[in-house]
């Protein structure tokens, strides 16, 4: 079954009276508890794929249908439900909010849901020790580093079960080590969990992370081709 | 998203920026103070206003006055006294008549009493609200000749054989004690002849008096009651008339018709409309109510000027909330792109923000109010200060206190200044929730 199918995706920037097409004509389909990398070069189009994705960007043309339902035509509130229930993030720069400690950052999607604050905090909880972060759970954003502030990233996709997760060049700010340990990390919840995983990223090196690679330049898919070193790696999800 | 939790992000943030949120709420508390302060100042005024009319009349009276045409006014006869006991709402009414000194001798051994004799309607004067000293007020059934004398009457006994000293002297001794008058009214005989003409060969006829009592100084009533004597209104009028006959006075309407109606309503509401139709009998009255009408008149303009002044600086500090909470959005554009990748709803963001700045309101108004009873018992205690070193209490009078904070401001300005925060909230707070989540996020 496709957890996001994209059908005809157009998109299309008008910068002054100059047409900017950035996305033409995509179509692309991921399964349940697949995990898909979009690779391309900078200015490829990827972001903008994964903008129009997530619902923060509405394509020219074409319809997006995550789970069935077809989420084209949504308001921004719509969105922002869907979003709550069915989405998770993963960013570049770990867009944590400074203010909150590391629990609170993880329970924050959990809050926006209306989630009692007990039953968030032990969710949260949970998943930080599943990061391996059970150390650091008062810890604010300032007092962690890179790799340890999105693996809080990682915990606050993961920790409301959404259908789909979205990483946007995960291990774009990390050191390569760092880098892979967040990655190994991030592809092995994905699995443990079940999820669907979409990673953006212009770095081969991720991509192999991944059981299919979708190839993009200048806003149209180049290759789309399964990546049999990673999918032997693919165990059993646990629930 | 919860209520709960919306409140305790808004009011983490308040704290995380606490600096700015003092700063800002000082802002608030600054202009509720003001107008609180300057409020207070007016309600103290007023109430010392309502004390000083309260001492110096009645509220609930009306005095018609006669005159026969001087004043523009009516002449006060039976007639008038008829229409004006069909008024509505009347209490009570009397008229005064004035009997001319000339007229009679009041005289005890050989002091001449040489002060005012009212003739009032005797049974009317509990209501009015005269008290006695000593004795008694009298009820319905009053004798002719009873009579109640004023605080200070006693001093208006003379010799009149001593011409230059033959009035006691009022002013009181070292030791501040009055001097006694020649006659005590309580325990001394009076007596009351008609006078007659100097070349008369007939006999004085005394009439002896029965005092019932004498009348506590009260200068907010009318007739005042210091020195003279009240008696029985148609006995007054008999007395002129025994001393028009003997005189062969011909009695003229002018000198027969009451100096003036004292009319007593039931409530203070009813006051002008009784003086509005006593004008329209084409009367001409006074009341304490029409003059403390003027005066709320003119407190209510200073007041709306001394909150109009308080209002300005509430008005730039909502201008500062306005302004941090928009410093706020600009600081925290990308915290709010996260929150709306993250699923939060732009309505949850508007109302969070709109928290903060109603809470950036309660807070100052809450403080204000604090600091403006600081403020208000300072004044007051300085005023008190400045009345017993004598000073006169300016504009502001009477000692009383010069600032007032009622209760129901108390709760208006808290209510006020949260509704000064909310609504200095809502552009920024509009704002926030139209950051583009992907801008705020890209945002470095």
């Amino acid at each position: 079954m496709d957890m996001i199918s994209i059908r005809d995706i157009r998109k299309v920037y008008h910068i002054g009276t100059e047409k900017v097409v950035a996305l033409g004509r995509i179509s692309l389909s991921v399964a349940q508890g697949e995990i898909c990398c979009i690779l391309g070069t900078s200015g490829s189009g990827k972001s903008t794929l994964l903008n129009v994705m997530a619902g923060l960007e509405r394509p020219s043309r074409g319809s997006v249908i995550i789970g069935g339902t077809d989420v084209t035509k949504y308001s921004e509130k719509q969105w922002a439900l869907f979003r709550q229930k069915n989405i998770g993030f993963i960013f570049q720069s770990y867009n944590l909010l400074p203010t909150m400690t590391a629990v609170e950052n993880v329970a924050l999607p959990l809050a926006f849901r209306g989630v009692a604050k007990e039953l968030r905090t032990g969710k949260a909880v949970k998943m930080l020790r599943a990061v391996r972060l059970g150390d650091r759970l008062l810890h604010r954003p300032t007092q962690m580093s890179g790799g340890q502030q999105q693996r809080v990233g990682i915990a606050r996709a993961f920790v409301a079960r959404p259908k789909l997760i979205f990483a946007d060049e995960p291990t774009g700010n990390l050191d390569s080590k760092t880098g892979q340990e967040v990655m190994d990390l991030m592809v092995a919840m994905a699995r443990k969990y079940g999820e669907t995983l979409i990673i953006v990223t212009h770095d081969p090196e991720i991509a192999k992370y991944a059981e299919r690679i979708i190839t993009i330049h200048d806003g149209c898919k180049v290759s789309d081709e399964s990546n049999p070193a990673a999918a032997g790696k693919k165990e059993e999800p646990e629930s | 998203m919860k209520f709960r939790d919306m409140i305790a992000m808004s009011l983490s943030n308040l704290f995380h920026r606490r600096v700015r949120t003092v700063l800002t709420v000082m802002g608030v508390v600054i202009g509720t103070c003001a107008i609180i302060v300057m409020l207070s100042l007016g309600f103290g005024m007023r109430q010392s206003m309502e004390d000083m009319m309260k001492s110096m009349g009645d509220l609930t009276v009306v005095t018609v006055y006669g005159g026969g045409g001087s004043r523009g006014s009516g002449n006060l006869d039976d007639k008038a006294l008829k229409n004006m006991q069909k008024l509505p709402n009347v209490t009570a009414i009397t008229p005064v008549y004035y009997l001319d000194p000339s007229c009679v001798t009041v005289s005890c051994r050989k002091y001449q009493f040489s002060a005012m004799v009212y003739g009032v309607a005797m049974d009317t004067l509990k209501t009015f609200g005269f008290q006695a000293e000593s004795g008694n007020l009298p009820g319905s059934d009053f004798k002719k000749t009873d009579i109640l004398f004023g605080s200070e009457s006693g001093y208006d006994f003379m010799d009149p054989k001593r011409q230059n000293d033959g009035m006691m002297d009022r002013t009181p001794d070292k030791n501040g004690n009055m001097p006694k008058p020649f006659v005590d009214l309580e325990k001394d005989k009076f007596t009351l002849s008609v006078n007659l003409p100097e070349d008369s060969t007939a006999r004085k006829k005394d009439v002896k008096l029965n005092v019932l009592g004498v009348l506590a100084q009260d200068y907010s009533k009318n007739p005042n009651p210091s020195d003279c004597i009240f008696m029985d209104i148609d006995y007054a009028k008999e007395l002129k008339a025994k001393y028009n006959k003997l005189n062969n006075v011909k009695s003229s309407e002018s000198q027969d018709s009451y100096s003036q109606i004292v009319i007593k309503m039931d409530s203070i509401e009813a006051v002008p409309d009784a003086v509005q139709q006593i004008t329209d009998l084409g009367y001409q009255s006074y009341s304490m109510e029409s003059q403390r009408d003027a005066m709320e008149k003119q407190l209510r303009t200073i007041q709306m000027i001394l909150g109009g002044l308080g209002a300005i600086s509430l008005l730039v500090a909502a201008l500062g909330i306005t302004n941090t909470m928009v410093m706020s959005i600009y600081e925290r554009t990308r915290e709010i792109g996260i929150m709306k990748v993250l699923g939060c709803i732009v309505w949850n963001i508007r109302a969070m923000f709109l928290v903060e700045a109603g809470t950036i309101g309660f807070l100052g108004g809450a403080a204000g109010i604090g600091i403006s009873y600081g403020i208000s018992a300072l004044l007051n205690s300085l005023a008190a200060k400045a009345a017993t070193s004598g000073q006169e209490g300016g504009i502001f009078g009477m000692g009383g206190n010069i600032s007032i904070i009622p209760l129901w401001l108390v709760f208006a300005s808290l209510v006020f200044s949260t509704m000064v925060g909310l609504i200095s909230g809502i552009l920024p707070a509009n704002r926030a929730m139209k950051i583009s989540a992907l801008t705020a996020i890209k945002q470095e």
